[in-house]
C-alpha cells in the first residue's frame, strides 16, 4: 500500500486532536489552522519516523513543536518558561465521573456559566501548564504520553498538572466571586 | 480537573472546557495538501498522466450516464479501501479494535468524542455475530467508526459514517479476491461490512444488521 493512504489512514483520524491542541496553545481558530496544516505537512514528511501503532502521540509531539516555533516567532510574550523546581510533585489524582443528565434550566445556565469561566480560565494560564491539562483532561493521554509529547520527565509531568490544577482552580474561583 | 467530583455543578475542564475540532476547511485543506505531496513523490510523468486522464474525464462527463459511471467507480474505489483497512486491521496484532467490547453500550460511547456522528451498534450475539470492539478507521476521505463482529471465527469490519441526504437502499454483496463484501444505507448511515467468511454468511449478517 502506498504511502499516502498509510498516512490517511494512520494518521489522518487525528486531525480533531491535532486542532485541538493547536487551538488551546495559540488561543485562536485562524492560527491554529496554519500551524495544524503547517505539522500535518511535517507528519508527512516524517512519516517513517512513526513507530507506535497509535499515531496520535506522535503527531501532537509535532504539532507541539509547530505550535512552539509559531508561538516564539509570532508571539514571543506567550511562552514564558516554567520554573518546575518550585512546586510540589504531589500529583491528584483524577476521579472520572459522568456528567449530569439534568434538564433542570437553572442547572443548563450553570454549566454554561461553568464552560465559560473554565475556557477563560484555562486560556490564561501559562502555555506550560495549559498544554499538560489539554492533552490529560481533554485528550485524555497517559501521563507517558504527555511526557514523551512535550519533551519532559514524567515526574514534571505530574507537578505541572498539580501545579497547573491549583492555578486553574484559584483562577475559576476568582471568576466566580466576580461573577456573582 | 475534579476538584469536587461530587458535585457535578463544579466546574470541571473535561466536561467544560471546549474540545475544538478540525474545521471540515481544514480537513480538506490538509487532505489537498497530502495529496499534492504524495503526487509530486510518484514523479512528474504520473502528474502528465493525471492531465491526460482528467481531459478524458472531462470529455465522459458530457455524457449521459456520466454521473452513473462515477458513482460506479466511487463505489469501487470505496470497496477497494474497505478491502485494504480490512486486511490491515487483521495484520497488525491489537489492531482490529481499540476498544474491545462485547457490549454495545461500551462500544458506542467510545466513538463519543473522537468522530463528529454517533454510530449505531448493535450486539448482535443473540443471531450469532457477537460484536467484539470498534475503532476509528479512515475511508473515502474521512474518519469513519469501524465495528468487528464475528461470523464464528471469522472476523468482520463493519464501516459506517454519515451519508448526507442518501435514501435507504438494501444491501448488496460482491466479493473480491476471496472476500465478502456487503454495503448499504440505512437511516443516513452509509454501512460497508467485509469478511473472509462466505458471500451467504455476509448476506445473512448484513440482512439483520440492516433490518435492526
Amino acid at each position: 500500500m502506498s504511502r499516502h493512504s498509510d498516512f490517511s489512514r494512520s494518521v489522518m483520524p487525528h486531525l480533531d486532536a491535532a486542532y485541538n491542541l493547536a487551538r488551546w496553545l495559540t488561543r485562536n481558530d485562524h492560527d491554529a489552522e496554519d500551524v495544524v496544516q503547517e505539522a500535518m505537512i511535517r507528519a508527512y514528511r516524517f512519516f517513517e519516523s512513526l513507530r507506535e501503532a497509535d499515531a496520535r502521540p506522535w503527531l501532537l509531539a509535532i504539532v507541539r513543536n509547530t505550535g512552539y516555533t509559531w508561538l516564539a516567532k509570532n508571539r514571543p510574550a506567550d511562552v514564558v518558561p516554567i520554573d518546575d523546581t518550585s512546586t510540589l510533585a504531589s500529583d491528584v489524582v483524577t476521579i472520572g465521573h459522568t456528567s449530569p443528565t439534568e434538564t433542570n434550566p437553572e442547572v443548563i445556565l450553570l454549566q454554561s456559566a461553568n464552560r465559560k469561566i473554565v475556557n477563560q480560565a484555562l486560556e490564561d494560564l501559562p502555555v506550560g501548564y495549559r498544554e499538560v491539562l489539554v492533552m490529560r483532561e481533554l485528550e485524555d493521554l497517559s501521563y507517558k504520553e504527555i511526557a514523551s509529547v512535550a519533551g519532559i520527565p514524567i515526574g514534571t509531568v505530574m507537578s505541572r498538572l498539580s501545579r497547573g490544577r491549583d492555578l486553574l482552580k484559584s483562577a475559576i474561583e476568582l471568576r466566580m466571586r466576580k461573577a456573582s | 480537573m475534579n476538584m469536587k467530583p461530587e458535585n457535578p455543578l463544579e466546574p470541571d475542564v473535561a466536561r467544560d472546557a471546549t474540545y475544538h475540532r478540525a474545521p471540515e476547511a481544514l480537513r480538506e485543506k490538509v487532505s489537498a495538501s497530502i495529496k499534492d505531496m504524495a503526487r509530486a513523490e510518484r514523479g512528474p510523468a504520473f502528474g502528465r498522466w493525471m492531465l491526460l486522464a482528467a481531459s478524458f474525464a472531462a470529455v465522459s462527463f458530457v455524457s449521459w450516464n456520466a454521473a452513473l459511471m462515477t458513482a460506479a467507480s466511487h463505489d469501487n474505489a470505496i470497496e477497494n479501501e474497505v478491502l485494504t483497512a480490512h486486511v490491515r486491521s487483521l495484520m497488525v496484532p491489537g489492531r482490529l479494535a481499540d476498544v474491545e467490547s462485547t457490549d454495545q453500550h461500551t462500544v458506542k460511547p467510545w466513538f463519543a468524542g473522537k468522530i463528529d456522528f454517533a454510530p449505531p451498534v448493535r450486539d448482535l450475539a443473540a443471531d450469532g455475530y457477537p460484536l467484539t470492539g470498534g475503532r476509528l478507521d479512515y475511508i473515502d476521505g474521512r474518519a469513519v467508526a469501524a465495528l468487528t463482529y464475528r461470523i464464528r471465527l471469522h472476523p468482520v469490519n463493519v464501516f459506517v459514517w454519515p451519508a448526507a441526504g442518501a435514501s435507504d437502499s438494501a444491501p448488496k454483496m460482491q466479493t473480491a479476491k476471496g472476500y465478502s463484501i456487503a454495503h448499504w444505507t440505512r437511516a443516513g448511515m452509509r454501512y460497508w461490512a467485509v469478511t473472509d467468511a462466505g458471500p451467504e454468511e455476509i448476506s445473512r449478517f448484513a440482512e439483520i444488521l440492516a433490518s435492526g
